[in-house]
């Protein structure tokens, strides 16, 4: 059994891990510890270091999963489908710390754990969007016919975020709107730059891991089944 | 596509049997709600579109999944493909006949409501309206993923974890045209919501129509 | 909105200790997974 780990193609991935979680730390103890306090809601503010990059890479991901399907349907070559997978699964990983984060928030500055806010109720949606395509994944077993139907699924719920977003937005406008601070001051620009970069390498870094995982296993399942001496010498 | 569209309404009519027994579920979830809300009269009234388009929206994974339970029993569905026709022409054929069936079950389900929760109102024209382009927008999608759930194991969880977050900007503006229709309109943001829900529509016949070959070939 | 929202540490911290846990968890799960491709 080979038990070769790391060779030299997850050497990129792992560099991007590594910088990104450096980068991470120093960003965050910035925002944490050195920026200044936010004039209105106190501290509780600082958790936008960690929601907002991870909403703009969040974002990212879903339009590169977009992007890999209409890739995979155009040309069928299956890696488009292997990083179909990986960035469908890490942006449902960082939806759901989206709506962590956004409670966390949302309870000591509205009162409740979840104020309806457009953006994150967007991000709820398509979620469950996403844990739906990871559902059918599971359930195809042709790996053609099951990368043909995720595409196809993926581009129907991609198309489908602007539209959610709008009408969650025209939806609760009706009501009180409580909306996420928008304008940030330039003391507050650093580290939230150091960390939407941060958690970009940190997201390519698990794209790439994850890829690799899916192409290993597709080629597993196009490859003809090898044949093994058994262990008296004859062939299974 | 005439050929497709009519191929499954003699379907449809075949299996009406199917339709009233689809209904009966809309109807008792309609009852189920109010017992889960209790016989507050005034509550009951307040969201009554809210559980007409939920009693809808539930109904329409059974007769989804049902309009391809034709094609699955015969293996069908690999012969239409050898027939030289669009596949574009087969999708459109079963997404209205699917809408058709999902509108006049909405439709049928209005006196219910009416019923239930007190939920009368004058504007019959607008409100079957609101029901027709709603139903458009479940059949759209729903006819869609019913052919991809159809050939797999697992069907009937997998059509709903699709389907529903997916129509949500769908039913948030079915919803609210109803109730505006309902409870009246004093901002007269009645038009916007339709305009919302057409537009729905319009891209999701669309979209469906040109994936819907990818989603049937071999 | 009035006054200003005081304390809330605890939320901060959970925040990000979540958000750092499932980072540190999903990204060695991988790193593991990754390391088990048998040539």
């Amino acid at each position: 059994m080979d038990t070769a780990v790391h060779s030299r193609s997850t050497r990129t991935p792992l560099i991007f891990l590594g910088l990104g979680a450096l980068l991470f730390v120093f960003g965050s103890w910035w925002g944490l510890f050195i920026a200044p306090a936010e004039q209105y809601m106190g501290d509780v503010q600082r958790i936008m270091y960690v929601h907002v990059p991870t909403a703009w890479n969040w974002m990212l991901g879903v339009i590169f999963a977009f992007i890999c399907a209409i890739a995979y349907l155009i040309n069928g070559k299956p890696k488009w489908d292997a990083r179909m997978e990986a960035s469908v699964e890490v942006a449902s990983l960082f939806a759901l710390l989206l709506c962590i984060q956004g409670s966390v928030w949302a309870k000591p500055t509205w009162g409740v754990w979840w104020d309806w806010d457009p953006r994150l109720t967007s991000v709820a949606v398509l979620l469950f969007a996403f844990l739906g395509i990871i559902a059918l994944r599971n359930f195809v077993e042709d790996p053609v016919k099951r990368a043909v139907w995720s595409s196809v699924a993926t581009i129907i719920a991609s198309v489908d975020l602007p539209i959610v977003y709008f009408s969650v937005k025209w939806w609760n406008s009706l009501h009180q709107q409580q909306s996420t601070p928008q304008t940030v001051s330039s003391a507050f620009h650093l580290p939230l730059r150091i960390n939407a970069l941060a958690v970009l390498f940190l997201m390519t870094g698990f794209i790439m891991l994850r890829t690799r995982v899916a192409a290993a296993r597709l080629s597993e399942e196009m490859a003809p089944p090898p044949m093994v001496p058994g262990p008296a010498g004859e062939l299974a | 596509m005439i050929a497709a569209l009519r191929k499954e309404l003699l379907l449809q009519w075949r299996s009406r049997a199917q339709f009233l027994a689809v209904f009966v579920f809309g109807a008792s979830s309609l009852l189920l709600f109010s017992f889960g809300i209790g016989p507050n009269a005034e509550v009951l009234r307040q969201f009554s579109a809210g559980f007409l388009w939920l009693g809808l929206l539930l109904s329409s994974t059974l007769t989804l999944a049902e309009s391809f339970h034709d094609e699955m029993e015969n293996r069908a569905l690999e012969g239409l493909l050898l027939l030289p026709s669009d596949p574009r022409a087969l999708y459109y054929g079963k997404a209205i006949a699917n809408w058709l069936q999902l509108t006049l079950l909405g439709s049928a389900l209005i006196p219910v409501m009416v019923v239930l929760y007190d939920a009368g109102t004058d504007r019959i024209v607008a409100l079957l309206g609101i029901v027709a382009l709603g139903a458009a927008g479940l059949s759209a999608p729903g006819t869609l993923y019913a052919a991809m759930t159809a050939q797999v194991r697992g069907k009937q969880t997998l059509l709903p974890l699709l389907l529903f977050p997916l129509i949500v900007p769908a039913l948030l503006a079915s919803v609210k045209a109803t109730s505006l229709v309902i409870l009246g309109d004093p901002m007269d943001s009645l038009r916007a919501w339709v305009v919302l829900l057409a537009s729905f529509d319009a891209i999701y016949w669309a979209l469906c129509g040109l994936l819907y070959g990818r989603v049937i070939e071999d | 909105m009035t006054g200003v929202v005081t304390g809330g540490w605890g939320y901060v911290i959970a925040a990000y200790a979540i958000t750092s846990l499932a980072f540190l968890i999903y990204g060695v799960g991988l790193i593991r997974r990754a390391g088990q491709i048998s040539r």
